[in-house]
Parts: C-alpha cells; structure tokens; sequence
C-alpha cells in the first residue's frame, strides 16, 4: 500500500535533511563549479593586466630609447656645428694669413725691384759717365793737343757732365 | 471520476526513533538526493577542463552562467556581499532543478513545504545575523519596540512571518501548478471518455467519419482549400482515434499534448520565475538587515 504524505505537512526530519542538504549542495556547487570558473577568470584577468603592464613598461622602453637617441642627435648636430664652425674660422684665418703674406711678399719683390732699378740706374748712370768723360778726355786731349793739368782737367769734364746730365 | 491530490509519497517509516519518535522517510528527501546528484554532476562537467584561451562553447556557458550569478548578487547588493554568491546561486539553482524535474513526471522536492522552509529559516538566520551585526544586540531587540512598545508583538510575529511568507510563496506557486496540472489532465481524461463515448458507439459511425475526414481532406489539398485541409485532418485523425477506441483499445486520448500547453506556463515559466524571486528575495532581505 502506497502511504501520502497530506498536501501541506510538517516533517521535522525532512526540514532538517534539507538544511543538510542544503549546505552540502552548496559545498558541492562552490567547489565544482563556482570555485573553478572564478579560478579561470581570475587567471584570465592576471594575463590581461600582465600584458597590459608589459606594455607600458615596452613602451616607457621606448620612449627612454627615442629620448636618448634624440639627445644623441642634437649633441651630434651641435657637434657637427661647432666643428664647422672652428674649420669655417680657421680656414678664414688662414686665407687672411696667405693674403697677408702674399701681399708682404708682393710689397718686398716690388721694394726689391725698385731697389734693383734704382741701383741699375744709378750704375748705368756711372757708367755712362765714365765712359763719356773717357771718350770726352780723348775727345778734348784731339782737340787741345795739349796737356791740361789735372785740376783743369777734371774741372773741364766735370762741368762737360753737368751740361750732359741736364 | 475522482482526483485526489496528496503530498509527498511516504517510502519509509521508522518507529521510536530517538529524539523524533516516528521518522517517515518521503520521495521529498529521495528526490532531493537526485537533484543534488544532477547539480553535482552538471557542476563537475561544466567546471572541468577550463582554460584561460581558445574556450569551448561549454566553457562559454559556464562563464556566462557565472558571470550572471555574480552580476545578480552585486546588482542586488552590492559588491560587498560577495561572500554569498554561492549561498544564492545555490539555492537558484537548486530551486530550478527541482521545479522542472516534476516535467519528467518525478515528484518535485519544492513542492514540499518542508523544503523551502529549509532555505527560507536559512535566510532568516543570515537576515538576523547581519540586523544584529549592523545594530548591535541592543538595537536589535529594540528595533521590536518600534515605533511604539505596543506594537511590539506584532514586529515579532512581522519578523517571524519573514521566512513563512518567503516558504509560503514558492510552495505555494509550485503547488498551485501541481493542482492546476492535475486538474487538466483529469478534464482532458473526461472529455476524450466524453468525445470518443458519443463517436465510437459504434464501428460504423467511426469509420464514416473517418472516411469523410479523408475526403474532406484530399478534396482541401486538390482544391487548394487550407481551410478544408486542416478540418479534413482533425476529423480524420478522430476518426481513426474512434475506431481503435472501439476495437477495444482505450486511452485518454486528449491528455496528450494539451496539458504540455498548461505546463509550458505553470512548470516552466513559473518554476523559473519562483526560483528567482525566492534568491532576489533573499539578496534584498540581507542588503536591507545590512543597511540599515
């Protein structure tokens, strides 16, 4: 014979059973299940930020990469600069020296060969003053046939070369 | 005919127990076993083999479920109460489990008063716990005082009606669903012994409407009739269902299909919606004895 329970009944021991049950269940639940998922996501999670902290660290890399070559190519260029810079003077300087030099030894070979006239000039003139009071004295001696004395003598052609020279 | 509707099936009983006297042992327990071996085992498959990427659609289902238990609790209290996802998650579930295991035709462990008492006194100790934590033992027993000291027995009898009403409502919709799917199957018994008592009085008649069901039927579908299709069909199916009737096999014919109709509404949607309301209940119950 099948025994009912009637539709609303108090069952102390069922009451009590289904608390048990209860908490087993959710023992069971939490372990198998809730305890798991949450475990993944967790792991999930963790990646995410690791690769999000990877990241910026990457890119706090590069940016201090960018910033050092950065400064390294502005020393370069000031470098570059300043190099230029000493060789546009120096090669400034050095111009002005050559010039300067160049100029000096103009001005000296024109001095020397002023000089040189001036001398050359002044021998031609000897020269030719000897020799005309050379030939004069021939000349003279043809001429008078006679023996001046020498101070007449000299007097004579000194005079004949005055004349001469003007 | 006569229906009778009655409790939970008594399996055993023992005599002079000590501390209970008489223990009866009902299909309520036996099921709820059943129903704690399928969560487990759902638990179990759905919380193995998880990986971190490249998740399978199993793992998809389980995350989400996760995530919308979660997202109950913290929508409804907050993110401080976290610590009582797996008290909500397991009552919800289990509520689920065992409103829709009455659709396999087993007897269903909520509807058994004793079983939502279970949770709900569980709920009533975690909302005093936390009344008596956020106000002090002294604030707690004074809250009864309140707002006159006259009213006093009646803030107790308020707060004792707390677990009673919360048991009473999802007993009372599941039982409600019990009685209103007996009642239907027991109409749809009356009215096939009705129906086929005035059709199959005789072979004769049973087969003439057979016959002009099939005709009713083929001339439909030659004259492109809808309408005189799907009459040809009912009476045709009716016909035949006649004359089996009569050659001696009888069988409550309407009671297949139409109550499955009642039930998508009574078992399903209200087995649903009750499990909820009962976990919304309880999240609300213990923010509020927090709060305040």
């Amino acid at each position: 014979m099948e025994l009912y329970q009637s539709l609303v009944a108090v069952n102390p021991v069922t009451l009590i059973a289904q608390i048990c049950n209860l908490f087993i269940q959710l023992f069971l639940f939490k372990k198998f299940f809730l305890d798991k998922v949450k475990a993944i996501l967790d792991q999930r999670r963790l990646a995410a930020d690791q690769e999000i902290t990877d990241a910026q660290a990457a890119k706090a890399e590069a940016m201090e990469i960018k910033a050092t070559y950065e400064k390294n190519m502005q020393e370069a260029k000031a470098q570059a600069n300043e190099i230029l810079d000493r060789a546009q003077k120096t090669a400034t300087v050095r111009g002005e020296e050559i010039i300067r030099q160049a100029n000096d030894e103009a001005a000296h070979i024109k001095q020397k060969a002023a000089a040189d006239i001036a001398q050359e000039k002044k021998k031609a003139l000897n020269d030719a003053k000897n020799e005309i009071s050379g030939v004069a004295m021939a000349i003279a001696e043809k001429v008078v046939e006679r023996q001046l004395d020498s101070s007449d003598h000299d007097k004579l052609i000194n005079q004949f070369i005055e004349q001469l020279g003007d | 005919m006569e229906i009778s509707i009655s409790g939970a099936r008594i399996l055993a009983t023992f005599e002079n127990v000590p501390l209970f006297g008489t223990v009866q042992i009902t299909q309520t327990l036996a099921v709820s076993l059943l129903v704690m071996v399928i969560i487990t085992g759902l638990s179990i498959w759905l919380g193995s083999g998880l990986k971190v990427s490249g998740i399978s659609r199993k793992q998809a289902v389980a995350e989400m479920a996760y995530n919308a238990l979660v997202n109950f609790v913290r929508g409804n209290m907050g993110s401080e109460f976290d610590h009582y996802i797996p008290l909500i998650g397991t009552i919800f579930i289990t509520s689920i489990i065992s409103n829709l295991i009455s659709l396999l035709g087993i007897w269903s462990p909520t509807a058994d008063l004793m079983t939502e008492l279970a949770w709900a006194l569980v709920v009533f100790v975690l909302i005093t716990y936390h009344k008596i934590k956020s106000s002090g033992i002294g604030g707690y027993l004074k809250g009864f005082l309140d707002p006159v000291f006259v009213l006093a027995p009646i803030n107790v009898m308020a707060e004792c009606f707390t677990p009673i009403s919360m048991a009473c409502r999802h007993f009372g919709n599941i039982l409600s669903g019990t009685v209103i799917s007996t009642l239907i199957y027991g109409a749809m018994t009356v009215a096939t012994s009705a129906l086929f008592g005035a059709l199959g009085s005789s072979l004769t008649v049973a087969i003439i409407v057979t016959v002009v069901g099939a005709a009713a039927l083929l001339l439909g579908k030659k004259m492109g009739k809808k309408a005189w299709f799907i009459l040809g069909i009912i009476v045709a199916v009716l016909g035949v269902l006649a004359v089996i009737t009569n050659l001696g096999a009888e069988f409550p014919w309407l009671t297949v299909g139409v109550p499955a109709v009642f039930s998508l509404y009574f078992d399903w949607f209200g087995g649903c919606i009750q499990a909820f309301i009962f976990c919304t209940l309880t999240t609300l119950f213990i923010k509020q004895a927090a709060g305040d």
